[in-house]
């Protein structure tokens, strides 16, 4: 487990209980943690995790100049990420038809979103505006097509897992939780307008 | 027929065939194990029909008592939901009522007394293992999974109001004050001690454990709102402003603690053939690669093999391009002209029409690196242009001159 364990977050995946359960809860032990992050330390690199713990990754122990231009890079890939991340978070609400955007762990099958936005011709344009972003443009101009296109983008990024080849049902990654709070980041940071007013209310009565 | 009415099929027929027991065990309260009932009681205890009394009786599962005293509308019918507090007074009555009995003297009501708090008290143990339990496993598997805020705040109330009911009854039991009541009674002390006060703390610690399930769920429930908040928000903010891109944060003095991933490092690792361990690992490896090869040797196509003729075949001439004969003509002049320097562009003006000047200097000089390898009495001097910026690194050629020198320079 450990060696599995520490390639993969070499190799800079997010470990997560849907991307990898036995290594999630392995990393989920104080001790096991501490053990890996010893190894990392010698390499200086250290165990790192999400805001809510729902994923482990390998971050730098120092911050130098190389460093820097390895973050820079995840910056960079996180800027090209944000706009169609967004949107395909806002459009699973619609698709689905709840209040509540994607968690780690959640599930989507193919087909039942498939039919839900071929039937819904807002939602089809919703999705064809993702050809406007350069990783998903699709050489199939099909719902089909171009929804294959969506998830097979998002799994490339880390976001989702094909849970179920057979059956085409996917699975949130805790990569997501990362994307969270990031984007919660700038959006405290840089005052982006979101309105919070109704939120704080409805949490009110949940008690 | 399905195979969960194959089950109660079962169910039903082991009842009927265990009817004396289970009459025995309601009216009585307890069955006590025998050589011949031994097998029966067990089936009865694996179908949760009976349930421990003590170390050697059965009794009724408090669910089926309930269900009897309503099918033979017992003055004993009490529902499940009833508040539970309301068992603890009915359970301090009962009690006090068995000990003014005992004071009395009045031995038949003692019995009777003692029945209905034996009762009383499996009831309630039995309710609150259950309610605790089903609890538990709600929360465990079932909590959260609904779609909606609605659904969740409906659901939050029923979590809250059966938590209330089962600690409210918890809260009631008071174990010192109810054992302090019975410490002269020490069959009822005994009755309560094991079947409820002992257990209070495993009930407080699976409500403990809602508890703190609950709170997480909640604080999750909050997440999940803001998120929603949040992406609903920043995709209303990016489809009025596509152009947005975040600050350069990867920029600052202090990189926030999410940014800071590693660069993914490619492993490869090599095996040693020198290992021994290895060597039949890496043998079939071998082997496996040379039956890959001779596969995909045979699917090459067959190379066809030139054609041999003894009849003389057409020779074609291929013309010289133009310029290659206009640079021979210039050339020649040159060599012709020894000690003559010549201008490539008065030769080019002079006798080339239909190529540019720029074109035709770099053919002089490419033709003039290639012939002066082989002579060197062919001399080459560029004319460059006046250099408009300084220490550009680069040099205009405005024409060349060529010279062939004689032999004795």
């Amino acid at each position: 487990m450990f060696d599995q364990l520490l390639k993969r977050l070499l190799q800079g995946e997010f470990i997560c209980e849907v991307s990898d359960e036995a290594g999630f809860r392995y990393l989920q032990d104080p001790e096991n943690a501490e053990q890996v992050d010893a190894f990392l330390t010698r390499l200086d690199y250290r165990l790192s995790s999400t805001q809510n713990r729902l994923a482990f990754f390998a971050a730098y122990r120092t911050i130098d100049n190389s460093a820097r231009s390895d973050i820079r890079k995840v910056f960079y890939q996180f800027r090209i990420e944000l706009q169609p991340v967004v949107e395909w978070l806002d459009m699973m609400m619609s698709c689905l038809n709840q209040d509540t955007a994607l968690s780690p762990g959640d599930t989507l099958s193919f087909s039942g979103l498939l039919q839900v936005i071929e039937q819904n011709q807002a939602l089809a344009d919703r999705l064809q505006t993702f050809a406007k972003f350069k990783d998903f443009t699709s050489g199939d101009d099909s719902v089909k097509g171009r929804l294959e296109k969506l998830l097979f983008t998002l799994c490339k990024w880390g976001y989702l897992t094909l849970a179920n080849k057979d059956t085409l049902i996917y699975q949130v990654n805790g990569k997501l939780d990362y994307f969270y709070q990031a984007l919660q980041f700038i959006q405290e940071h840089e005052q982006i307008p979101v309105e919070q007013g109704e939120t704080d209310a409805i949490q009110g009565s949940l008690f | 027929m399905s195979q969960s009415q194959q089950g109660l099929e079962r169910l039903l027929r082991t009842l009927a065939s265990h009817s004396e027991l289970i009459a025995e065990a309601y009216f009585t309260g307890v069955v006590y194990k025998d050589n011949q009932n031994q097998r029966a009681l067990n089936q009865l205890k694996q179908l949760k029909v009976l349930v421990n009394h003590d170390a050697d009786g059965y009794r009724i599962a408090g669910r089926l008592t309930q269900f009897l005293d309503s099918a033979l509308s017992s003055d004993r019918v009490r529902r499940l939901d009833t508040d539970l507090a309301d068992w603890i007074d009915t359970l301090k009555l009962q009690i006090s009522l068995y000990q003014d009995a005992e004071v009395e003297n009045r031995l038949g009501d003692c019995d009777n007394y003692f029945a209905e708090i034996e009762r009383l008290v499996f009831d309630l143990s039995d309710t609150l293992e259950e309610n605790t339990r089903y609890l538990s496993m709600l929360v465990n598997s079932r909590f959260a999974n609904v779609r909606t805020l609605a659904e969740k705040q409906k659901q939050n109330t029923f979590y809250i109001s059966r938590l209330e009911k089962l600690v409210n009854a918890i809260t009631a039991l008071q174990p010192e004050s109810l054992l302090e009541m019975v410490e002269d009674q020490p069959l009822i002390y005994d009755l309560l001690d094991h079947q409820l006060i002992r257990k209070l703390p495993v009930y407080q610690q699976r409500l403990q454990d809602i508890l703190d399930k609950l709170k997480v769920f909640l604080f999750e429930l909050r997440q999940i709102e803001a998120r929603a908040q949040l992406v609903q928000g920043f995709a209303f903010f990016l489809q009025q402003n596509q152009n947005y891109q975040p600050q350069d944060w990867s920029e600052r003095d202090t990189i926030p603690e999410h940014w800071n991933q590693i660069k993914p490092l490619a492993l490869l690792a090599y095996a040693d053939p020198l290992d021994h361990a290895l060597e039949e690992d890496l043998i079939e490896i071998a082997q496996k690669i040379r039956i890959d090869t001779e596969v995909m040797l045979a699917k090459q196509k067959q190379r066809s093999l030139s054609a041999v003729s003894l009849s003389p075949q057409d020779k074609t001439t291929l013309d010289l391009p133009l310029y290659r004969k206009q640079l021979r003509v210039y050339f020649d002049r040159v060599l012709k002209n020894e000690g003559q320097s010549i201008s490539a562009v008065a030769f080019q003006q002079a006798f080339v029409d239909d190529i540019e000047p720029s074109i035709w200097l770099s053919c002089v000089l490419n033709e003039w690196l290639r012939r002066q390898q082989r002579n060197k009495r062919l001399q080459m001097e560029l004319i460059q242009a006046d250099v408009g910026r300084h220490f550009s690194g680069n040099k205009k050629v405005r024409d060349i001159v060529l010279q062939f020198r004689g032999a004795n320079n």
